[in-house]
C-alpha cells in the first residue's frame, strides 16, 4: 500500500529513476485525508518547503515511514504534481482506514480473554489492517495451542461502529476443539536401552495416563524438539556418539489424542584408546592426564569430556582452571578425534595457551542502590593480580552472599585487552529488596497474645541519614544493618531492641561493629499458698557492643568476637522470679557487667539445608570478679559469674547424592564464681528440655536448652532456679523433602541426651536422660525455620513423675543448641 | 474532584485538551498527563497533536518521572523533527537523564547517558540558547565521573592492596588527565607505591623502590608547589634509604647465592 508514484502528465519534466536529482520542495499538499489535520501530517512527513531532498531518494521513502509509523493510515501515496526547474511540488495521496473502536472474545472464557489481551496488539483507535487481523489470529491461536488445543479456531468478524464514524467493531470467535494429549510414545529401533528408560529421557512429552496426575501430557511443539535433543544427548553420554534419530512422526489417534513415533539408530558404543597432549609447554602430559581422569578404555562420553576440559563444578578442578586460574585468559583447548578404529578413539588435545593477564581495573554495573565500595570490598579480583577463573567464582559467591543483590543475575564479564595483556573486568547486578518488615500477632511462651513489630534494614547507611534527600524511603547503600524490634502484650511483657552493625569498621578489613540497646520489662502474679496474688516485676535495661573480625590464620573460617555488655536488673520481690533461690528475696536492684569473647570456626556449606561441614564456637563471659576485692559478696548489686559455652555440630552426608545428611552436635556449658566463698547467683542459668524455646514462666536472663522427648525445663535441679552446669548431645538424621530455596522442607530422626546439674560435686557428662524422636522443618525466607518433633523421652526423671515419654514439640527460629 | 472525573470519562476531544492545558497552567501535572494521555490517540493527525506530546513530555518532567520523560521527550524530537519545540525537547531529555543521575557511588549508567545526551545536543544545537546551561551541566556531570574513579581507587588504597591501588590510580591519570583531582591521585600514587615497594620481597624491592623515585620525580616537576609535597619527598627519601640498604646487602646476598 506504499507507493511512490511520480509524473502526473502534466508535469513538465519527467523523472529519470535511473539518474537521482536534486530538487528544492517548492510545496507540499496532503490529498485524500477526511478526517486528519494536513497541517499535522505534513510536519509528520518531516519535510519542509524549501528541503533539498534527492528524488528519487531516501528522504520520501523516511517521509512515507514516518506517516505509517503513526498507525492511523492505510495507504500512503506520493506524486510530484509539477517540477519546476529545481523545484518540485509534492502531493501526498493519503488512504484512511477505519480504526478500531472496541474488540470482544466470544468462545473464550473470561481469565483467558485477559491473558490473550496481553498478547496481541490490538489498541483502540488504531487503525484495522489485514496485516494486524492477521497477528491477531495467529496470536491468539498460538495461545490456545499452547494450552493443548492443537485444532483450535480463530475467525475474526469485523462490523462498522455506528456511534464513532469511521471505525469497526471486531469480533474475535475461538473455536478451541477438544485438548489434544499424547496418548501413545512408540520408540522402535533400541536394543541398548529400554523404551521405558528413553521415554524418561523426554522430560516435557509424556504419554497420558490414568495413574499419572500430576504429570502433564500436553503436546507442545518446542517442548517436543527439545526432548529429541535430550534423547540424543542421553545417548551421546553412554558412549553412543553416533546415536540419531531416524524419523519421528506425529499421528492422530482421535480428536483429542496424538500419538508419536520415534525411529532411533543407535550406533556403536564407543570407548577412549589414545589421548594425546599437543601445544602444552606449562604443564607437561602427566600433570594434565591427572587433572583429565580419563583413561584408555573409559566410556566416550563427550559432555563428560568437555566438562572436564572447560568447567567441572563438581569436581573443583578442570583442565581449564588449571591454566584460567593463574592467569593464561587466552587458553583455549580443542579435542580432535585423530583416529577412529571399531569402537575405540583416539584423542588429540590441541592446546593454546597463549600468554598471562593481568587485571587492570574493575568496574561495577546496576548498583542503583548500593555504593561502589561495598561491593568493591567483596571482590577477590584485584587490579595488578593475575587473572583467576577461580576467584572469578569467588567473588560472585562473595556478591551472593552480601544478599543484597540477585545471585542469579550477578554477572562477570572480562574485557581482555591482548595488547598490553590485561584484561578488565566488568560486574554487572542487580538490586533485590532484602529489608524485613515484621509485623505479627501470637500466642507465646506462656504470656498469651505477643504483638511484635520489627523492622531490619539490612543494607542501610548511617551516613546518608543527615541527609533528607538520600531517604527514600531510608537511607540505604552502605551495607550497614539497623534492627528494630519491638514486642508486647500489654502490661505483662514488653521487650524493646535496637540494633546496629558497621560490617567493615573503619573501612579496611571486615571488622564487624555492633552496638545494641535493649529493654525489656516483665510483670508476674501468682497466688501464694495462702492463695492471695503476689505481683513481681523485673525490668531490665542493657546496652552491649561488640567487635567480631574474620581471622586469616588457622584458617579463613575463624571468627574472633569481643563484647562488652552492661544489664541493669530492677526488680521487686525476686523469691517469686527465682523461685528456689533463697537470697533471691533481697533483690532489688543488680547491676550485670560482662565481657564476652567467642571464638568460632565455620566451614558450613550453607546454612538452610548444610549437607557438610562443620561449625565449631567457644563463647566465654566474664564479669568483673568483685568478691576478690570486697567481702560483702552476695548482695547481688553488682553480679559475679563466669560463664563458658562450648558448641560443636558435624554435617556428613552420607549417600551419594549428598541428600541424606548426618549432623552430630554436642554442647556443653558452665557458670562459675571467681572465689570459693561466694555462691553462684541465680542469673544467666541453665534450664533444660522440651523445644529450647522457654515455655511456661519464660524468664529473661536465663538459659534455655531444648532436650526434645521432656517437658520445657524438666530438667532443671530440683530446688534451684537454674542448673549451673549442662552438656547435651545430638546425633540426627536428615532427608529433603524439597531443596525449593524460596521453601526447603526436610524429615529428621534423632537421638539425643543431656543432663543438667545443680552443683559441680554432682557433675557426671554420662549421666544423661536419653530421648528418641522424629520430626519434619520447614524453612521459608519470609518466615524463616518452622518444625515440630516428636520425641520420647527413655528416662523417668526423679521427682518429676510424667515429665518424659512422648511429647510434641515445636520449633521456631534456627537454634544453636 | 468529580469535574475531573467526568472529564476523563468524557468523550470530547476539544473539552478534554482545553482542560488538561488548563490543569498544566495551574500545575496540576498528574491530571493534566492523565487527560492527554488518553488524549494522545485520538488528536493523531490532528494540528494539536504537536504541542499535546511536547506537553505530555514535560508532565512527566514536572511529576520528577525523569526516566519517562526523557523517553517522550526522545519520542517527540523523533516524531517532529522539524518543531519549533525539537531544540528544548533536545535539551530537555539531557536534563531529563542528568536529573535521573544518582551519587556519584552508585552506578553511573544515567551520567554517561546524560552526557551523550548533552553532547548530541551542542552537536545539534550549537546555538542553543541554553549552550551555556548544558556547558555547566556536562561539567557536573564529568566531575562525577571523575570523583567516582578517583574515590574506588583511593579504596585499594584504604584496604591496603597497594599494588592495586597503584594500577587503579594509574588508570585514573590517563582517563582524566585534566582532572583536579590528579594531585592528590598523584601522591597517593608514591604512598601505594611506596607501600607495595616495602612489602614486597626482597629480590623485587629495588626495582619496585625505583619506580618510588621515579613517580616522585614527575611529581615535583608537575607540582612543584603542591602540599603533599613535604610528605611526598619523605617517601622520596625512605626509598633512597631503602635503595641504599639494599645495594649494600645485595652483595652478600649474591655471594652466597653462588657458593650454593
Amino acid at each position: 500500500q506504499i507507493r511512490l508514484g511520480v509524473g502526473s502528465s502534466s508535469a513538465a519534466a519527467s523523472i529519470d529513476y535511473a539518474n537521482p536529482r536534486k530538487y528544492e520542495i517548492g510545496g507540499i499538499t496532503v490529498s485524500g485525508a477526511k478526517f486528519l489535520d494536513p497541517n499535522t501530517l505534513i510536519s509528520l512527513t518531516g519535510l519542509k518547503i524549501g528541503d533539498e531532498i534527492e528524488v528519487p531518494g531516501d528522504a520520501i521513502g523516511r517521509a512515507i515511514q514516518k506517516l505509517w509509523d503513526q498507525g492511523i493510515l492505510g495507504g500512503v501515496d506520493v506524486r510530484a504534481t509539477k517540477i519546476e526547474g529545481d523545484k518540485i511540488y509534492l502531493d501526498f495521496f493519503l488512504t484512511e482506514r477505519p480504526r478500531l473502536s472496541r474488540f470482544e472474545f466470544s468462545g473464550v472464557s473470561k481469565s483467558n480473554a485477559e491473558d490473550i489481551q496481553e498478547k496481541i496488539s490490538l489498541n483502540k483507535g488504531r487503525v484495522v489492517t489485514d496485516a494486524l487481523l492477521n497477528s491477531t489470529r495467529t496470536a491468539v491461536q498460538k495461545f490456545y495451542q499452547e494450552k493443548g488445543f492443537l485444532n483450535a479456531q480463530v475467525v475474526i468478524k469485523q462490523t462498522p461502529d455506528s456511534v464513532i464514524a469511521n471505525s469497526v467493531a471486531l469480533e474475535i470467535k475461538v473455536d478451541k476443539g477438544e485438548k489434544v494429549k499424547i496418548g501413545d510414545i512408540e520408540i522402535a529401533g533400541n536394543e541398548a536401552f529400554s523404551d521405558r528408560k528413553l521415554k524418561k529421557q523426554l522430560k516435557k512429552t509424556k504419554e497420558k495416563s490414568f495413574y499419572k496426575i500430576f504429570t502433564s501430557s500436553k503436546f507442545q511443539k518446542s517442548e517436543y524438539e527439545q526432548d529429541k535433543k535430550l534423547l540424543i544427548d542421553f545417548y551421546n553420554k553412554e558412549g553412543y556418539r553416533d546415536a540419531t534419530i531416524v524419523s519421528d512422526s506425529i499421528y492422530k489417534i482421535n480428536d483429542d489424542r496424538i500419538g508419536i513415533r520415534l525411529v532411533v539408530d543407535e550406533g556403536n558404543k564407543y570407548y577412549f584408546r589414545n589421548i594425546t597432549w599437543r601445544g602444552n609447554y606449562i604443564y607437561d602430559d602427566a600433570v594434565l592426564n591427572r587433572v583429565l581422569g580419563l583413561e584408555k578404555g573409559d566410556v566416550y562420553n563427550k559432555e563428560e569430556l568437555d566438562k572436564r576440559l572447560n568447567y567441572d563444578p563438581t569436581r573443583g578442578t578442570d583442565v581449564t582452571s588449571l591454566y584460567m586460574d593463574d592467569g593464561y585468559l587466552f587458553f583455549q583447548i580443542e579435542p580432535v578425534e585423530v583416529a577412529v578404529v571399531g569402537d575405540s578413539i583416539d584423542l588429540e588435545l590441541r592446546i593454546s595457551e597463549g600468554s598471562q593477564a593481568k587485571i587492570n581495573a574493575i568496574t561495577i554495573q546496576g548498583n542503583t542502590k548500593t555504593s561502589d565500595h561495598v561491593v568493591l570490598r567483596e571482590l577477590r579480583t584485584l587490579p595488578g593480580q593475575n587473572f583467576s577463573r577461580a576467584m572469578l567464582i569467588r567473588s560472585q559467591r562473595e556478591l551472593a552472599t552480601l544478599g543484597y543483590f540477585d545471585p542469579e543475575k550477578i554477572g562477570m564479564n572480562p574485557i581482555p585487552n591482548q595488547e598490553n595483556g590485561t584484561v578488565d573486568i566488568q560486574y554487572t547486578v542487580e538490586e533485590r529488596p532484602n529489608d524485613q518488615i515484621t509485623l505479627s500477632g501470637g500466642w507465646g511462651g506462656g504470656l498469651g497474645a505477643v504483638g511484635t513489630v520489627g523492622l531490619v534494614l539490612n543494607n542501610f547507611s548511617l551516613r546518608k541519614a543527615g541527609n533528607w534527600k538520600e531517604w527514600r524511603p531510608v537511607p540505604s547503600g552502605d551495607g550497614q544493618r539497623l534492627a528494630l524490634n519491638v514486642q508486647a502484650n500489654g502490661k505483662r511483657y514488653q521487650s524493646y531492641s535496637l540494633s546496629f552493625t558497621e560490617p567493615w569498621l573503619g573501612g579496611r578489613r571486615p571488622n564487624a561493629f555492633t552496638v545494641s540497646l535493649s529493654k525489656s520489662i516483665q510483670r508476674f502474679s501468682q497466688a501464694n499458698d495462702l492463695g492471695q496474688l503476689e505481683d513481681a516485676h523485673i525490668d531490665i535495661t542493657g546496652v552491649s557492643t561488640s567487635l567480631g573480625r574474620r581471622l586469616r590464620w588457622p584458617d579463613d573460617n575463624f571468627t574472633l568476637s569481643n563484647s562488652l555488655s552492661y544489664y541493669r536488673y530492677n526488680m521487686s520481690n525476686g523469691a517469686l522470679i527465682f523461685p528456689n533461690y533463697a537470697e533471691a528475696a533481697n533483690l532489688k536492684d543488680a547491676n550485670n557487667i560482662s565481657f564476652i569473647t567467642s571464638f568460632s570456626r565455620n566451614s558450613i556449606d550453607q546454612p538452610t539445608y548444610p549437607r557438610m561441614g562443620s561449625s565449631i564456637g567457644l563463647t566465654a563471659t566474664f564479669t568483673p570478679p568483685y568478691s576478690l576485692f570486697k567481702d560483702n559478696t552476695n548482695n547481688f548489686q553488682w553480679i559475679e559469674f563466669h560463664k563458658w559455652m562450648f558448641d560443636a555440630s558435624w554435617f556428613h552426608s552420607l549417600s551419594g547424592n549428598g541428600k541424606l545428611v548426618l549432623n552430630t552436635r554436642a554442647h556443653f556449658g558452665f557458670i562459675g564464681s571467681y572465689s570459693s566463698k561466694s555462691n553462684i547467683g541465680p542469673f544467666e542459668r541453665f534450664r533444660l528440655g522440651g523445644s529450647g524455646l522457654g515455655g511456661g514462666g519464660f524468664i529473661v536472663a536465663t538459659d534455655y536448652i531444648g532436650l526434645r522427648g521432656y517437658e520445657d525445663e524438666s530438667i532443671t535441679p530440683l530446688g534451684t532456679p537454674g542448673g549451673i552446669a549442662f552438656n547435651k548431645y545430638v546425633a540426627e538424621l536428615r532427608y529433603p523433602i524439597s531443596l525449593n530455596p524460596a521453601a526447603t522442607v526436610f524429615v529428621l530422626g534423632f537421638a539425643e541426651a543431656g543432663n543438667n546439674f545443680g552443683t559441680y560435686r554432682e557433675y557426671d557428662p554420662f549421666k544423661l536422660y536419653r530421648s528418641v524422636g522424629l520430626g519434619a522443618r520447614v524453612f521459608m525466607a519470609a518466615f524463616g525455620l518452622l518444625g515440630f518433633d516428636y520425641g520420647w523421652g527413655l528416662d523417668d526423671v526423679p521427682g518429676r513423675p510424667g515429665v518424659n515419654g512422648g511429647q510434641f514439640h515445636f520449633i521456631i527460629g534456627q537454634q544453636i543448641r | 474532584c468529580s469535574k475531573y472525573n467526568k472529564l476523563l470519562k468524557s468523550d470530547d476531544v476539544d473539552k478534554k485538551y482545553a482542560a488538561a492545558l488548563e490543569y498544566y497552567e495551574n500545575g496540576k501535572y498528574e491530571r493534566a498527563g492523565a487527560l492527554l494521555e488518553d488524549l494522545m490517540p485520538l488528536l493523531k493527525g490532528r494540528s494539536e497533536y504537536e504541542r499535546a506530546n511536547f506537553l505530555y513530555a514535560y508532565t512527566k518532567y514536572h511529576q520528577q518521572l525523569y526516566l519517562e520523560s526523557s523517553f517522550h521527550f526522545i519520542t517527540f524530537g523523533q516524531t517532529f523533527p522539524r518543531s519549533q519545540y525539537a531544540e528544548e525537547a533536545a535539551f530537555m531529555n539531557a536534563k531529563s537523564l542528568t536529573n535521573e543521575s544518582p551519587s556519584y557511588n552508585l552506578d553511573q549508567q544515567s551520567t554517561v547517558q546524560a552526557m551523550s545526551a548533552l553532547q548530541e545536543f551542542m552537536r545539534r544545537y550549537p546555538q542553543s540558547k541554553y549552550m551555556q546551561e548544558a556547558n555547566t551541566i556536562y561539567e557536573d556531570l564529568s566531575k562525577k565521573i571523575e570523583l567516582k574513579t578517583f574515590d574506588n581507587a583511593k579504596m585499594y588504597y584504604q584496604l591496603r592492596y597497594f599494588l592495586s591501588a597503584v594500577i587503579a590510580l594509574d588508570n585514573f591519570r590517563k582517563n582524566f588527565p585534566s582532572s583536579t583531582l590528579n594531585e592528590e591521585a598523584a601522591f597517593l600514587r608514591i604512598d601505594a607505591q611506596y607501600h607495595y615497594a616495602q612489602q614486597s620481597i626482597e629480590s623485587k624491592q629495588a626495582e619496585r623502590y625505583q619506580q618510588v623515585i621515579e613517580i616522585y620525580q614527575n611529581f615535583v616537576d608537575a607540582y612543584p608547589n603542591s602540599k603533599f609535597l613535604r610528605s611526598a619527598e619523605n617517601f622520596y627519601d625512605s626509598s633512597r634509604k631503602a635503595l641504599e640498604q639494599l645495594n649494600k646487602t645485595g652483595q652478600p646476598a649474591a655471594a652466597t647465592a653462588t657458593t650454593n
